[in-house]
């Protein structure tokens, strides 16, 4: 952006979101003198999306959130969600949220998929908006500045896992607990609860996915009934959950990344902590639109459902050892 | 003046008794630095040599370059400065050079090599001549030099275009990411690449310390780079849906960094980038210049017209990925280890950056 756009873009903010505007210019970047910052981000481009995703936040998924005070407010910290709901529009609300809500507003610097650079808008857009291609020096480079991070460790397994898996986690990425012990960084477990129904995602067409190089290609009985229109996702309401920071680095040296069966270890207790907090975060909704309506969640296949307590068992003795 | 230099005989000379890693140091410090630059007449070589030629600690400069003495040079002592025209990239012009008397006389210990064939060419016997002289003439230089015997320090100028660029890329990438080796890139990239790795496979020498900088965009009045040809166009056109960061180093922070190298007793590769990091937009819109956002497959043939009507110098073909994805270099070495820091941001005609 040029110097009018960016002011254009902030007058835009001010009238949009003029509750949070004092709370957004007061978030300092690592500017490198043009408003950029090393990864691209700026920051009238981070209110902009704030101001619009905050109108998706507060009208269409109504979103709610616990515990935002587990995550500090300075210094590195990863913050490590279940990821699911075809788009990544969890993410976007993680960053809504925390931006709102914290006591001193961050930037959520997101770490995104490789796929997501290939693609033309999206590549720019991520990085204006503080959001990273996984490269791993990234990922250290990020810590390394005290940035506030958040890493969806099921990548896009978690968003392209079939509507019947919900809330069911599937197998943790190894890389962020590494990058922790190294970078002696804070774990926060955290859950959304509610995205995991926004797309009800019955197929992949995989061949298409192949072609257009994403990761998948889902099909909703919406897209199906809808067309075009079936890309917006259901109201659902959304929760977010933060557990308590885990300092795993305080009881294990960085040699530690050296021995893969530790590290897993560690991994299945941050899994199981997000497993706890989504099942706490079914307990307590009201159902999946935030009201009562059982023969809608009926529809949805019920609002509590949650991880079979075998399954459950395993994680925990895996965690365990 | 005779006093003088009874002095300095006597020095090397005890300096040459000593023995082990101590008195070793001490010659190398000092002893003067004699130069030979290689494409000398260009904007680097002429502005390396002024530099040079104010430097108490450099002694000879022998600068070697295509076509007579510019006149510029015609203001430095031919006694500290001395010109040759041949081209060091050919093997006859090399022998003769290193078998001349006045070369003997001038004791090089330092080579820094910029001589390298920049045109982008086109048709397959261009390219092969280009390579022949660009690559190979690198290799014969090099193994002149450490065959020498007296040559200490050898300086390579390389730059990023060596690198591989890729979405997944980290943001910084260090001396040691992947070098792009892909067997359908452009032989304008394929011979950097090449004779980067010569060098490269050089570094462990004990005679000659060898040190290859890897610069960023080079922005200058004419300086033959790729990016500078791009702002110099009237139009320009980048890829549709992106914008990615690139980092632009002034020209002062070129001839520091060669410099350092010179002066520093230092070896290894090292990246170098300046002050001025932003997306390309931004640096265009600095310069005033006009720039149309086009589907990808439309960058090529529209490039080629531009360069049909004499509009443009650049070639799309040579760095089309660099449209697309960013590329800055991590500068940690050079900072640590030469003590680089960038000091100017680069000035465009139409605007500062």
């Amino acid at each position: 952006m040029n110097q009018r756009s960016r002011q254009r873009a902030r007058a835009i903010v001010k009238m949009l979101v003029p509750e949070d505007y004092d709370r957004l210019q007061s978030i300092k970047i690592n500017d490198l003198g043009f408003g950029y910052d090393p990864f691209g981000l700026e920051m009238e481009s981070v209110m902009l999306a704030f101001a619009v995703a905050k109108f998706v936040y507060t009208n269409w998924f109504r979103v709610e959130s616990h515990g935002v005070e587990n995550v500090p407010v300075k210094g590195p910290v990863l913050i490590t969600p279940n990821h699911s709901g075809v788009l990544p529009i969890d993410g976007a609300m993680i960053g809504v949220d925390l931006a709102k809500k914290m006591e001193t507003p961050r930037v959520m610097r997101g770490v995104v998929d490789n796929f997501a650079g290939f693609l033309p808008f999206v590549n720019t857009l991520f990085y204006r908006w503080g959001q990273i291609i996984g490269a791993r020096r990234n990922f250290e480079e990020l810590l390394r500045q005290g940035e506030m991070v958040v890493v969806f460790p099921e990548g896009h397994k978690g968003t392209g896992k079939p509507y019947r898996e919900r809330y069911k986690l599937t197998r943790f990425n190894v890389g962020f607990m590494e990058l922790s012990l190294l970078n002696k960084t804070p774990i926060v477990p955290a859950a959304v609860i509610g995205a995991e129904e926004q797309y009800p995602y019955m197929l992949d067409l995989k061949p298409l996915a192949r072609l257009l190089n994403f990761p998948y290609m889902p099909v909703t009985p919406m897209m199906l009934l809808l067309g075009p229109l079936g890309i917006v996702p259901l109201p659902t309401k959304y929760a977010i959950y933060y557990g308590e920071p885990l300092h795993f680095y305080r009881d294990y040296p960085p040699e530690t990344v050296k021995d893969p069966e530790t590290i897993y270890g560690l991994v299945d207790t941050v899994k199981t902590h997000v497993q706890e907090l989504i099942d706490q975060g079914l307990r307590e909704r009201k159902g999946v639109f935030g009201f009562s309506l059982s023969s809608l969640d009926a529809l949805l296949g019920g609002a509590g459902e949650t991880v079979p307590p075998e399954e459950r068992r395993q994680i925990q003795e895996k965690a365990g050892s | 003046m005779v006093k003088k230099k009874k002095k300095t005989v006597k020095k090397r000379v005890t300096v040459k008794k000593k023995e082990g890693p101590v008195a070793k140091k001490v010659e190398t410090t000092s002893r003067k630095k004699n130069v030979l630059i290689t494409g000398v007449t260009g904007t680097v070589g002429s502005r390396l040599a002024e530099a040079l030629y104010y430097d108490k600690n450099v002694g000879v400069i022998f600068g070697v370059a295509l076509g007579a003495k510019p006149y510029y040079f015609n203001q430095f002592d031919t006694k500290r400065f001395r010109y040759k025209n041949l081209n060091i990239l050919k093997q006859r012009d090399l022998t003769n050079l290193f078998l001349a008397s006045d070369f003997k006389e001038a004791k090089i210990n330092t080579v820094v090599h910029l001589a390298f064939l920049n045109r982008v060419v086109s048709a397959s016997k261009e390219k092969k001549t280009f390579n022949t002289l660009n690559v190979e003439g690198t290799r014969d230089l090099l193994e002149k030099c450490i065959e020498s015997g007296s040559v200490t320090k050898f300086i390579f100028k390389s730059s990023d275009v060596v690198y591989k660029i890729r979405p997944h890329n980290p943001i910084y990438l260090d001396e040691n990411a992947d070098l792009n080796f892909d067997t359908d890139v452009d032989p304008w990239i394929k011979d950097r690449v090449d004779a980067d790795m010569i060098c490269q496979s050089k570094l462990d020498n004990r005679k000659t310390n060898i040190v290859i900088l890897r610069f960023s965009n080079i922005i200058g009045r004419m300086v033959s780079s790729q990016m500078n040809a791009f702002f110099d166009s009237p139009l320009n056109f980048r890829a549709l849906g992106f914008n990615p960061l690139i980092n632009l180093i002034h020209m002062e922070d070129v001839i520091q960094a060669i410099h350092l190298a010179i002066k520093k007793n230092v070896k290894g590769i090292f990246n170098i980038a300046g002050a001025d990091t932003a997306p390309i937009s931004t640096f265009a819109e600095i310069n005033r210049s006009r720039m149309v956002s086009l589907p990808e497959p439309l960058l090529g043939p529209s490039n080629a017209l531009l360069r049909m009507m004499g509009l443009t110098r650049y070639y799309y073909s040579v760095d089309q990925d660099r449209l697309k994805y960013s590329l800055l270099l991590d500068t940690g070495k050079a900072q640590k280890t030469l003590g680089f820091r960038p000091r100017s941001h680069v000035y465009f005609e139409r605007g500062v950056a």
